[in-house]
């Protein structure tokens, strides 16, 4: 259906793309797997017609040879696309979003034949179920559903006709129980004629939904092999280029020494007065649903959540006194936020800029001046202990990959060396070999007795990390889980509320 | 995250001893590039202008006498433009600097004229009411969330409207403006240069210093570039907000008292040419130096670019749409020549939001992905 042949692209004086074929067959499940910065979004983006790629590609829809550089409408219309971002307008309805791609239908006069755009959009988005209801702006609908309309968006007028749709890391937003239903979209798709070209980084999803997959590695492709003839363990080798642990399984051995963070009768957003104790050495996991309020936690812990915080807080090890948790900034606990790019990093800094912001006041020399080479030796120290990848501290943030990026977030927080560790999410958008060295890094802080808190939507963090996880639905805590009984489907089921 | 710039960073092999060679560099290459076009482009480009008009006007042009009406014609200027530095560098634009200088300008000239009241008792009297705008403009900023664009515009106003208050829309003269001690203020000088340029430098050292080497400064660019980042890693962002109105304030009510020395008056309207200069040399000296960074001394850098190229033309050729022209085609070119975008660091660039950026921020208000230009594709 799709094939592109000898595909290389420079950024500069880097190769992103050397010489990479590709091809979608009819009817198939497409996987693109490869880590961070391994050239999958850059493919996709040439595809789009949004980079130029290297003279001397080849490209062919349905065996006629296209023009990678310029994007003709029969180009579109076999080619759709749903980037990481989805592309959608918050602030709008989803009948909107869905005529800013595709048009409005207008009256003779000009303006806008709301019904009629209602029922098309309605049609288009009905058959995924889930309830949207299509004039609510789109930041008030749930993160499937949003993903759901820029599905919509993307197969508007293709009913019945072959081509290929490219769905950019969809997932990385779902919780576990919204990646299935996700993924009944994906096959719906494809039963219904189309190819499907889908991009991730996470193995499981490749061995949940794809047909066949294709591993890039450092801008080369490094095999294309049916799902069926793969193991997570081979497929981890081919994306990793070497044997990598995929099994990380928390020490069964709890190093716990003592409270380290009380919480109790904590109510913020979604929370319903939820109380938990973390031991020194423990790595709890927090988890839910989508808006049941578990990623509230580590925020309201810190004194980040924005809207009101009630409750009571204690570091027992620091003092007797209760601290309400609404001035829980005080305490000064550090915070891994969900939002990398968002909140996490400064992305017009530096890597050491980044590293030191939360740091500067111990930097302080005579007249108040910066002392810069404390603050260069602080940084590379830290650069070197969590293994962060860069051409140096003086480089911009924003040319790491995001699971260095991850790695500089936790730097700063770990070198103010608090008694509790809170992560939101601490593995969004991280590739596998990134993660399984964010979990020893999280591992080795709480073995010297630091309380680690991670708030996670992803089961393998939970899964790979935990000793504890709470499970939260509707704001309460409704299950404990410890040690061996920190089960895939037992998350899932206490998730849904369907055990 | 998978976007493609990471790539240079993830594909190298990560060599930890020889990163810190690289970061710094060897001497020469660090003069390079401390030199290179990119860096200090208006300093070419100032150079060629020097060039350029001594060629056109070779018996006005390359004089002394043009290098202090250079120096000391745009000191005021300089102030005002430095001013606006400490608040773009957090993200918050204030407009009313101006008018702050025309307010200074008229009360300093009032207290002395109309009232009687001694040099130093006007001016602080004056600097006072500068303060206290610049506490408004915190206030309507920062306590009450109005953007500093449209909040700073409005307290302009209101500012206007107490000037006129005060001068019925006419300057302030009289004899004791021109005496001594208040004239010594900006008419002291010193073979030709007078204390204005004094003035700058100080302050420009000043906010130099602040912007580069203290944890404040780190602070501001940190407040300026992402706020909800900066907040959570424990930086007070409406506090230093909060505090650059009221520097800007300050600064830009000391140049009104300094323009009313130089000019010995009062004028209702001495700050309105300043406005348009001062964010032009603002955003011309975020090109330099620290490129993407507003700072002080490629703000002044910039200031004497543009003010080099309008006396030049003011001596070439008398035609009086020049000084505009020269002014906007300046600030275009040198925006166009660094990429446009590093000139706009933060401020006018809308932060993009990621796929993680989606509902497990809780912080955040309605978590929107944005609208990315790749999508259009």
């Amino acid at each position: 259906m799709l094939r592109v042949a000898g595909l290389s692209k420079r950024f500069g004086g880097t190769e992103a793309l050397r010489d990479v074929d590709l091809e979608v067959a009819q009817g198939e499940i497409h996987a693109l797997i490869g880590p961070n910065g391994s050239g999958k979004s850059t493919l996709i983006k040439i595809l789009a017609g949004y980079h130029h790629a290297e003279p001397g590609a080849l490209a062919e829809l349905d065996g006629e040879p296209f023009d990678l550089g310029q994007v003709t409408a029969s180009r579109h219309d076999r080619l759709r696309f749903v980037h990481q971002e989805l592309g959608l307008v918050g602030e709008l309805s989803a009948v909107d979003n869905l005529a800013l791609s595709h048009g409005f239908a207008r009256t003779a006069l000009g303006n806008i034949r709301w019904p009629e755009m209602e029922r098309r959009t309605n049609a288009l988005v009905e058959r995924f179920g889930l309830g949207i209801d299509v004039r609510r702006p789109l930041s008030a609908a749930t993160p499937v559903q949003r993903a759901v309309v820029a599905i919509a968006a993307a197969l508007q007028g293709w009913e019945g006709r072959r081509g290929v749709l490219v769905l950019d890391e969809p997932t990385a937003v779902l919780p576990p129980g919204e990646v299935a239903r996700l993924f009944d979209i994906v096959r719906e798709v494809r039963d219904a004629g189309a190819s499907v070209l889908y991009v991730s980084h996470r193995m499981d999803e490749i061995f949940a939904l794809a047909d066949r997959v294709t591993v890039l590695r450092g801008g080369r492709r490094i095999a294309t092999r049916p799902v069926a003839d793969l193991t997570p363990r081979s497929l981890a080798a081919l994306m990793a280029g070497e044997e990598v642990e995929t099994d990380h399984r928390p020490a069964a051995r709890s190093a716990a020494t003592g409270a380290v963070l009380e919480v109790r009768d904590l109510w913020a957003g979604p929370l319903r007065g939820i109380g938990f104790d973390l031991a020194g050495g423990e790595r709890l996991g927090i988890t839910g649903l989508v808006g049941s309020g578990h990623e509230i936690v580590p925020y309201a812990v810190c004194g980040a959540h924005a809207g009101r915080v009630s409750g009571r807080l204690r570091l027992p090890q620091r003092a007797e006194r209760w601290t309400d948790a609404g001035d829980a900034g005080g305490l000064g606990l550090p915070l891994v936020p969900a939002d990398r790019a968002g909140e996490g990093v400064i992305g017009d800094f530096s890597v050491g800029e980044n590293l030191t912001l939360p740091l500067l006041h111990r930097l302080r020399a005579r007249g108040g001046r910066l002392h810069r080479r404390r603050e260069s030796s602080l940084a590379e120290d830290w650069i070197q202990r969590v293994g962060v990848r860069t051409a140096g501290r003086g480089a911009r943030i924003t040319t790491l990959s995001g699971g260095n990026q991850q790695k500089v977030v936790m730097a700063r927080c770990l070198a103010q060396r608090p008694p509790v560790l809170a992560l939101c999410e601490p593995t969004a958008g991280v590739d596998i070999a990134t993660r399984l060295q964010l979990y020893d890094l999280i591992e080795r802080q709480a073995e010297e007795g630091m309380g680690v808190i991670v708030s996670s939507s992803d089961t393998q963090d939970l899964l790979a990390l935990c000793t504890r996880v709470l499970v939260v639905r509707d704001g309460r805590i409704v299950r404990e889980l410890g040690g061996r009984e920190i089960t895939e489907p037992a998350l899932v089921h206490a998730m849904e509320g369907t055990c | 995250m998978t976007s493609t710039p990471t790539r240079a960073a993830a594909l190298r092999p990560s060599a930890p001893d020889r990163t810190g060679v690289l970061a710094a560099g060897t001497p020469v290459r660090r003069a390079a590039a401390a030199l290179s076009f990119r860096n200090i482009g208006a300093v070419y480009v100032w150079l060629v202008i020097v060039v350029l008009f001594s060629v056109w006007a070779p018996e006005t042009f390359p004089t002394a006498t043009t290098v202090k009406q250079v120096l000391n014609g745009n000191a005021v200027a300089g102030l005002v433009a430095l001013s606006v530095v400490p608040p773009l560098a957090a993200r918050v634009f204030d407009l009313s600097v101006a008018y702050t200088m025309s307010l200074t300008s008229v009360l300093t000239a009032y207290f002395l004229v109309s009232t009687g009241l001694g040099p130093f008792t006007a001016i602080a009297l004056a600097m006072a009411a500068a303060l206290l705008v610049g506490v408004v403009n915190g206030i309507v900023v920062v306590v009450l969330r109005v953007d500093s664009f449209i909040a700073t515009l409005a307290t302009g106003a209101l500012i206007q409207s107490l000037i006129t208050m005060v001068t019925d829309d006419s300057s302030i003269t009289g004899v004791r403006l021109l005496a001594e001690p208040f004239a010594s203020i900006a008419q002291l000088d010193a073979g030709g240069i007078t204390l204005p340029v004094l003035y700058l430098l100080l302050a420009a050292g000043a906010i130099w210093f602040l912007l580069e080497h203290t944890a404040t400064g780190r602070r501001l660019y940190a407040t300026g570039f992402n706020a909800d980042a900066a907040r959570l890693q424990g930086v007070r962002t409406d506090r230093l907000r909060f505090m650059t109105l009221v520097a800007s304030a300050l600064l830009s009510g000391f140049a009104g008292i300094v323009f009313a020395s130089s000019v010995g008056s009062g004028s209702p309207t001495a700050g309105s040419p300043y406005l348009l200069s001062a964010y032009a040399a603002a955003f011309v000296g975020a090109t330099q130096l620290r490129a993407g960074r507003f700072n002080a001394w490629g703000t002044v850098l910039a200031v004497l670019l543009l003010g080099t190229g309008i006396t030049g033309l003011g001596l070439a050729t008398s035609a009086p749409w020049a000084a505009s022209l020269f002014t906007g085609s300046v600030l275009i070119v040198a925006l166009v020549l660094t990429g446009g975008r590093l000139a706009l660091p933060a401020v006018l660039r809308r932060r993009k939001a990621t796929p993680h950026a989606g509902p497990e921020a809780p912080a955040e208000g309605p978590a929107v992905p944005a609208a990315s230009e790749e999508n259009r594709g």
